[in-house]
């Protein structure tokens, strides 16, 4: 039996993962609603493929709110997701806490994987924490680093690229039952001390961040000497040095809460052990500035002109296929703006449009473009781009069309009649 | 970062001007006469502030309601030496002595984006104050001075920096649309370094006065760059003020004595914290000051 302990979005997706691998998982929670609510199929984060997975694996999973079944489990992966605060620091206390209820329940030789987000140097001080607080465990710890993607969770968790380990001891043999999970994945294995496995975590994010920043750097640029991103990125692409695979698109800064942390960390750690991260602080603050990309256009091309302009928002998630609003550019707009009407709609964020003067939440992406002078396409979901703009155009006052992330038919928009305006390009 | 401890517009009981005769000075209390606000300007001929009875000066002049707003400054024409440099901070001591026996509401200091090293980067208000030259560095360490001197009494205190100031009433004539202004209709030329090349940002005077004004109708604190956030060239500017003038202007290039830097804003802070303030574009505020400055000849 394999156990997961705390059903975060990661532990959700990689439970029903390790079921669908043909092995029996048992997944726990100190919030047994929530553990309820999983055992009927209900889900409370959205990922493209999570019903099907589960209605086809739903024999060989089961969810508690009981921490003593957790005995019956000879392997478990803790799975919470650490909390960051508002400067994007984490905090463990929740972890440690569940450490320690969890530790004095399992089988004594039981094997655990740390899977949270954790800094260097916290999986090798968290046994002898443990033992010092007179936690009877002989099991083996591990950390296993995981590099969780909204939106493309389920792929990644059953199709994993690899599979990096933190070892107390990395040439020692891994325990059975953490070696036959891992072989169900048929990926290669890259077992390394505790404090390399949790930095190879940050430094996966912190080369994607390097990437992110130097795409919107040069997007800015485009868009100010008439160059067009969506040109040069398939060149970049091809040459080998960069890769198919990059993260080329231009976007409105670092969200989503673990890029940031990773960030926070390094600078920390840096700061702290006397090296330079200089770069990282560049990151930091570019995030920033490109964060507020669509307030300085919707500026520029509207409430200079205009008092009382009304704002169309499509989408409030930090990105598609999520409910996650952790730093999102969109909330970020609405909350530099208390004092234009706003209209907002996504298809799957609930906000209080109570706590954000003068935003009014819609049904449906259309109804929000009723009367708006301008349309903010802030997170790129699929269903708008189906959208025909000669429809919005029909449900609007106004003719400008901010869209980040050029979801819309670009050419489309122009010939409805839209000032359009796009990372990456000249506006039009 | 930036608090407004007026969460709506509240007009100040008085606003105290130090530095009453000097460009910024004389059309902020233009602007907040036109507010119904009322203001007491004062100039060196009434408190000198480069003498020490100065401060005792200030404390007779100055109320525990009233918000002090401080332009006072020997600007580069005066002198780029370290004697102009001594003497500008001298002034300050001054001021600042006053909040040792006294306080006020609100203090409001005009710096200068001369306080921001010349990096290639975006200026904005968290760029490093290391300054440039002593005139920069003066303007840093005075708002040191004053963040210091109020901070016992936490005195709400708030910075605007603006980029450089254009306007009809500017006694200066420091390199700019002022100077091109003057040359292209008195001399029919306007001179550039080089080609012009460098680009820069140019707030119009009324704006200074308008953004002045709301930090100091919501009780502002923390630091604000009074900057518009479109930098143009010297050739682009001295062409859009060659389009006013009704005459034919020649544009002489001489050789350049200095590398070309350029200096663009990022304006987010102010976007975000002044949503309702826009902008004088620039084609607009020189047709203006052009204006008034063929009504004054």
């Amino acid at each position: 039996m394999i156990g997961f302990v705390g059903l975060s979005h990661l532990g959700i997706v990689y439970s029903l993962a390790t079921a669908a691998k043909g092995l029996e998982v048992l997944g726990f929670d100190h919030a047994s609603g929530l553990c309820d609510q999983l055992n009927r199929g209900e889900f409370p984060i959205a990922e493209p493929g999570l019903d099907e997975l589960y209605q086809s694996h739903k024999a060989r999973i089961r969810f508690s709110g009981d921490a003593a079944e957790l005995g019956r489990c000879d392997l478990i992966f803790v799975s919470l997701d650490v909390p960051t605060d508002t400067a994007n620091r984490s905090d463990l206390e929740p972890l440690e806490r569940l450490m320690d209820t969890v530790a004095g329940r399992i089988a004594p030789g039981a094997t655990v994987v740390i899977l949270c987000q954790v800094p260097p140097g916290f999986t090798r001080s968290l046994k002898t924490a443990l033992l010092a607080r007179g936690v009877e465990w002989a099991g083996r710890l591990f950390y296993q680093v995981e590099t969780l993607i909204f939106g493309n969770a389920i792929e990644r968790a059953l199709r994993p690229e690899r599979f990096i380990i933190g070892c107390a001891d990395p040439k020692a043999t891994l325990p059975g039952a953490y070696a036959e999970w891992l072989k169900a994945f048929g990926c290669p294995l890259l077992p390394m001390r505790y404090e390399s496995a949790e930095l190879a975590k940050i430094a996966i994010n912190l080369f994607l961040v390097s990437t992110v920043s130097t795409t919107n750097a040069l997007s800015e640029v485009c868009e100010r000497i008439g160059a067009d991103w969506s040109e040069v990125a398939p060149a970049l692409r091809l040459d080998r040095r960069i890769g198919p695979h990059a993260y080329l698109a231009p976007g409105l800064g670092i969200a989503g809460g673990n890029l940031e942390r990773d960030l926070v960390t390094v600078r920390n750690l840096a700061a702290e052990h006397g090296a330079e991260a200089g770069i990282v602080e560049a990151w930091l603050l570019d995030s920033r500035y490109r964060r507020d990309w669509a307030l300085r256009k919707v500026q520029e091309g509207v409430l200079s002109q205009q008092d009382d302009a009304i704002l169309a928002i499509w989408g409030l998630a930090y990105k598609p296929n999520t409910h996650s609003t952790k730093n999102s550019p969109a909330l970020g707009l609405i909350e530099a703006l208390p004092h234009v009407a706003k209209v907002a709609h996504d298809p799957l964020v609930r906000l209080d449009p109570a706590a954000y003067p003068r935003l009014q939440l819609v049904n449906s992406a259309l109804d929000a473009c009723r009367g708006a002078d301008a349309l903010l396409v802030m997170t790129p979901w699929a269903e708008f781009a189906k959208i025909a703009p000669a429809r919005i155009k029909d449900y609007m006052k106004g003719r400008e069309l901010i869209d980040p992330f050029g979801g819309l038919d670009q050419a489309a928009c122009i010939a409805a009649g839209f000032a359009y305006h796009r990372l990456g390009a000249r506006s039009m | 970062m930036i608090k407004h401890h007026h969460v709506a517009p509240t007009k100040p009981k008085r606003v105290v001007i130090l530095g009453a005769t000097g460009f910024v000075a004389r059309d902020l209390a233009r602007h907040l006469a036109s507010l119904g606000i009322e203001t007491l300007a004062v100039g060196s001929a009434r408190v000198n502030l480069l003498e020490p009875e100065s401060a005792a000066k200030l404390k007779d002049l100055v109320g525990p309601e009233d918000a002090l707003v401080i332009t006072s400054a020997l600007t580069p024409e005066k002198g780029k030496d370290v004697r102009t440099f001594m003497k500008n901070l001298s002034m300050l001591q001054h001021v600042c002595a006053l909040f040792e026996q006294a306080n006020c509401a609100h203090v409001v200091y005009l710096s200068s984006d001369a306080v921001y090293d010349d990096a290639m980067a975006l200026v904005r208000e968290t760029t490093p104050r290391t300054g440039l030259g002593l005139y920069g560095l003066m303007h840093a360490v005075r708002e040191e001075m004053l963040r210091f001197a109020v901070s016992k009494s936490q005195t709400p205190l708030c910075i605007v920096r603006p980029c450089a100031i254009y306007g009809a009433g500017d006694p200066h004539n420091s390199y700019g649309p002022n100077r091109f202004m003057r040359t292209a209709c008195k001399d029919r030329k306007i001179t550039l370094f080089g080609n012009g090349e460098e680009r820069r940002d140019h707030i119009y005077i009324r704006d200074v006065s308008r953004l002045l004004a709301m930090c100091l109708e919501r009780l502002t604190e923390g630091a604000v760059n009074a900057a518009t956030g479109e930098a143009v060239s010297f050739y682009d500017l001295a062409q859009r003020i060659i389009r006013l003038c009704p005459h034919k202007v020649e544009l002489e290039c001489l050789p350049r004595a200095t590398p070309i830097t350029h200096r663009h804003f990022d304006v987010t802070l102010r976007l975000k914290e002044f949503p309702a303030f826009q902008c004088t574009k620039l084609e607009s505020g020189l047709a203006e000051t052009f204006s008034e400055l063929i009504r004054v000849r």
